[in-house]
């Protein structure tokens, strides 16, 4: 499973991304990150709208098993069920092994 | 979008609360529940979605009203009631911050602009503290304020954010883009979302000065001083007066803030760089407070809250906003006064050259909702035996 995350906006401003391969994650790693994707429903997530003034923009590309699938969504938007994946991602961003 | 008191009758308050405190039993419940019915629809009053038949219960009830929610860390708005106007301080910091800052910015509004609240006519101020974990932000959501613990949920040596009720202008600068979508409402992109953002950024830090009592020569500029954990290398997450030099740090990264029309960056995120680009105003805000010396509020921030209030629209763009600041310190300090001059010299510096537009009126205020509540004071005075 590849991941692309970019997260834009919020007070800050200032936006981050990062780029995951479950491949070249330690075994729990990847199965902490797929599970989190599985708990979101990932695939059956449907865009929304930016709303508000200072909330986070995000964007997270899943590719798995030749199906690619994209979703934008903002802070009180985006289902409580995918903010686990969103928390973790943003921590991902902070490592130089996945930031872009 | 409508509300769910649809109908309902408004007495002034005064009125209410004397029946509250002499009327029967009766007419006591009644009186008490018309008042309660009456806060809740002020609390949920929307700048373009005023329906419930225009009911305008808002001038009676006007005032500083705060009320301060907990999310408990979860993303549900707006949460638990901690403190509300008139309650003791907690031991909670966050809620104590959420309640002392809308304070300190609804009275910068008021006791500097003759401003009610965010929407010139007495709107409760809500704000959410502990919203979801490791949220390092804080938003305005249309309606209310929303404050993160920031890295609370990480190790120590790992956290790079505070949580965002520390440092007052940022909740000065949420409350203030409640401001500016009962006024200008600024487009949320581009130039328009910058200087959107830039407002937020000015009356933010006006807050911030005027709690300390800084005079705009005194003062560090620095919005959100304090946000940044000792693991980061930066004093904060903006600078007003040299944009792009709040912090530079490994993992962070650099302060992407333009200083200077020449640097502008078009960039595809953040609709347009509006929390990047917001840079130059801010930039030409702080120049001309400086010129002006003194305290920042009281002559380039009522010059600001002018064009805020009466010259901008929705898609004013920084020439637009130069021009009207231009026209705003002509008719408050006169053609040609040192103040008009600043306002000229600070966009000059920031590679925008004022035009005078010649535009000394305004233009004419929106529409008011008519004032009184339609049809049934009457009938609830005859119920009541008035
Ligand atoms: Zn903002």
């Amino acid at each position: 499973m590849r991941i692309y995350f970019e997260r834009s906006g919020g007070f800050l401003g200032k936006p981050v991304t990062c780029t995951v391969d479950t491949e070249s994650l330690p075994a729990d790693e990847a199965a902490a990150l797929q599970e989190m994707v599985a708990a979101a429903s990932f695939f059956e997530l449907r865009e929304t709208a930016p709303q508000g003034r200072d909330q986070f923009q995000y964007k997270v590309v899943v590719e798995a098993a030749q199906v690619k699938y994209t979703v934008e969504t903002t802070d009180t938007a985006a289902p409580d069920s995918l903010q686990p994946l969103l928390r973790k991602l943003t921590l991902m961003t902070r490592s130089t092994k996945f930031s872009s | 979008m409508s509300h769910r008191h649809s109908i309902f009758c408004i007495l002034p308050p005064h009125i209410l609360q004397e029946i509250a405190r002499r009327g029967s039993l009766a007419q006591r419940d009644l009186a008490i529940r018309n008042l309660t019915i009456s806060a809740e629809v002020r609390g949920y009053r929307q700048g373009l979605a005023v329906t419930a038949a225009k009911l305008d219960v808002t001038d009676a009830l006007a005032g500083k009203e705060r009320i301060v929610y907990d999310a408990q860390n979860s993303s549900v708005l707006p949460g638990l009631r901690m403190r509300g106007e008139g309650d003791p301080p907690t031991d909670d910091p966050a809620v104590d911050e959420a309640f002392d800052g809308s304070g300190a910015t609804y009275d910068l509004y008021n006791e500097v602009y003759d401003r009610d609240s965010i929407d010139s006519r007495g709107l409760r101020l809500d704000s959410t503290v502990h919203y979801q974990r490791g949220y390092d932000n804080a938003f305005w959501n249309g309606r209310q304020m929303v404050y993160g613990d920031g890295d609370e949920d990480l190790p120590e040596a790992d956290r790079l954010f505070n949580r965002f009720t520390i440092a007052i202008d940022i909740i000065g600068h949420e409350l203030t883009h409640g401001v500016t979508q009962y006024e200008a409402n600024l487009v949320y992109n581009n130039q328009p979302g910058a200087l959107n953002e830039s407002i937020s950024d000015v009356f933010g830090i006006l807050v911030k000065q005027r709690s300390l009592g800084q005079s705009a020569r005194n003062a560090n500029w620095i919005v959100g001083e304090g946000l940044l954990t000792s693991n980061v290398n930066g004093v904060g997450l903006r600078s007003m007066k040299a944009p792009g030099t709040a912090y530079n740090d490994p993992v962070l990264g650099s302060d992407p803030q333009p200083g200077h029309m020449d640097d502008y960056k078009s960039v595809p995120y953040d609709n347009g760089g509006v929390h990047i680009n917001s840079g130059i105003p801010n930039r030409a805000f702080y120049l001309v407070a400086y010129e002006l010396d003194g305290l920042a509020w009281e002559k380039a921030g009522r010059i600001w809250y002018d064009t805020l209030t009466n010259r901008l629209t929705a898609t004013s763009n920084f020439q637009a906003a130069a021009n009207a600041t231009f026209a705003a310190a002509k008719q408050l300090f006169g053609q040609g006064s040192l103040e008009q001059q600043a306002v000229q010299m600070g966009w000059s510096e920031v590679g925008i050259l004022v035009e005078d537009t010649g535009n000394d009126n305004p233009p004419p205020p929106p529409e008011e909702p008519p004032e009184e509540p339609q049809g049934c004071l009457p009938t609830v005075k005859s119920l009541l035996g008035f």
